[in-house]
């Protein structure tokens, strides 16, 4: 049982999850990375990356083996395995996984990234691998002087299609919106434009996707018109957006939105303590590698300085051999600064019966959360961690003394 | 333990002559999604010893034999018994899957 204890545990291995796994090896946490499929997530799809501060052009697996060569050198430990449920309602956080086994940490990080959106249609799902496709760098080749449609005109659908020229006769691309509109970057519009292989269907979407064995074409739908039409092709690549794999936390109380998104502050930090969502698993605004780095490593540095926060207590109070005063005070209250002197002069004068450990609240909210402390200056007295009473407030030294002796 | 490859002859000797009851992945070096699925099976290979057999395909190596079962796309794992082709598994499919549709190869 005690392999499977970590300070941190990170789900997932894309550039977030790599980050937080670099800068928790750093810092000298036990630190496991848990990841299904290959080591990178979906910077593995990108054949060309030409905005990563350092790499002036790289492919996606060449970057994130750096990133993973990093994560090794500093101790990081790695297991293929996949995230079946979670219990974060303890302090030592249960992480059960398919293979059966069952990890326990002292902080998560949520970093497991998302996979793309399917649309359900009629033939996507009896056609995989029979002309329905996801991915241009694994199936582009399948496609040689064929006729391929492309579904959706984000920067992955217009970069991919615009790959998939490259061996198919021509490249269908069914955009949503108005003639001359694509949601991708300007670059990769202007290109896709002047690109002889792409032709465009403007105000449309995919209603089915036609054939027996393989694809033979598709239904589209004008969505101004409401006319349907066919298209006979032999590919159907599908890049209709992303959706973010956090479904095996949906019991775990963590807040999503609707769409599955975890909402995360600064220290991505979600609203269950240690435990921190980060890159594509969290509402953001920019979705790049560079800015799921500086995620992982913040959540990384945030996740440690909670362990210490945690470790320190655990030692100063729970296993304290003598009697704890925990006083919850405000550095900004002068009333609370004054008690807080008073105190210790008064456990002073009865020969220091109790250990004072001062807690700030505006810092340490979890701990003043967890004894449902809410005024400052507050007083609990613990034994062992065990609480044995609270103490009223009073700035009169003998009633004080009465109330501890 | 890796997953021995085949050409186009040895598929033959293994499908064709050796009537043997195994299953084919087909994938390719650059194919993301295949990197996730390989190890899958390398991991459940041992449990089958002498029972099913375990192979791999590079579709950029043999281009004939994904042509022959008019793959478009990779990776695919067909499943063939008695010389037979029987069944199929298409894309980021987890093990439970395979370890089905071996099961009712097996039986069947």
């Amino acid at each position: 049982m005690g392999d499977l204890t970590y300070d941190l545990i990170i789900i997932g291995g894309g550039p977030a999850g790599l980050t937080a796994a670099i800068y928790g090896g750093r810092a000298k946490l036990r630190t496991l990375v848990i990841n299904k499929g290959a080591v990178g997530g979906l910077v593995n799809t990108t054949r060309e990356i030409v905005n990563y501060p350092g790499y002036a052009q790289i492919s996606g697996p060449d970057l994130m083996k750096d990133f993973k060569k990093h994560a090794d050198c500093f101790g990081v430990e790695f297991s293929r395995d996949e995230v079946v449920s979670v219990n974060f309602s303890q302090d030592d956080k249960i992480i059960s996984t398919k293979k059966g086994k069952e990890y326990m940490a002292k902080a998560v990080i949520i970093a497991c990234g998302s996979e793309p959106r399917l649309l359900n249609i009629p033939g996507e799902k009896r056609l995989r691998g029979s002309g329905v496709a996801y991915c241009a760098t694994c199936d582009a080749e399948f496609f040689e002087g064929e006729d391929v449609v492309v579904v959706g005109s984000g920067d992955q659908a217009i970069e991919e299609g615009m790959y998939i020229t490259k061996f198919a006769r021509k490249v269908t691309v069914i955009v949503l919106h108005d003639e001359g509109v694509l949601d991708c970057n300007k670059v990769s519009a202007e290109r896709a434009f002047q690109n002889k292989k792409m032709e465009f269907v403007w105000n449309s979407t995919i209603e089915e996707v036609l054939g027996e064995t393989n694809v033979e074409g598709v239904k589209i739908k004008n969505i101004k018109t409401g006319r349907s039409s066919e298209l006979a092709c032999q590919g159907v690549f599908f890049f209709v957006g992303m959706i973010p794999m956090t479904n095996f936390l949906k019991d775990s109380g963590i807040g999503m939105d609707p769409r599955g998104y975890i909402p995360a502050n600064e220290l991505m930090e979600t609203d269950l303590e240690g435990i921190y969502a980060v890159g594509d698993n969290r509402v953001k605004y920019l979705r790049q590698i560079v800015s799921a780095a500086g995620d992982g490593a913040a959540a990384a540095v945030a996740a440690e300085r909670y362990i210490e926060e945690l470790n320190a207590f655990s030692t100063n109070v729970i296993k304290s051999d003598k009697k704890v005063l925990l006083l919850f005070f405000n550095a900004m209250n002068n009333v609370s600064l004054e008690f807080g002197t008073l105190l210790e002069q008064v456990n002073q004068e009865l020969l220091a019966p109790y250990k004072v450990v001062k807690i700030d609240m505006a810092t340490k909210k979890n701990i003043a959360q967890k004894y449902d402390v809410k005024t400052d200056p507050s007083v609990i007295v613990l034994d062992r961690g065990q609480e044995i009473k609270r103490l009223h407030y009073s700035n009169d030294k003998e009633n004080l003394k009465a109330q501890l002796r | 333990m890796s997953l021995k490859q085949l050409n186009a002859n040895s598929f033959e000797k293994v499908i064709g002559d050796d009537l043997e009851a195994c299953l084919v992945i087909f994938s390719r070096k650059d194919c993301h999604v295949c990197k996730g699925v390989v190890p899958l099976l390398e991991e459940l290979q041992p449990e089958y010893l002498d029972k099913f057999g375990f192979y791999y395909v590079d579709v950029e190596v043999d281009k004939n034999l994904y042509q022959r079962f008019s793959l478009k796309g990779v990776p695919q794992i067909l499943f063939f018994k008695e010389g037979d082709y029987r069944a199929r598994l298409v894309g980021a499919i987890d093990e439970d899957q395979v370890i089905e549709k071996i099961a009712e190869l097996l039986e069947s």
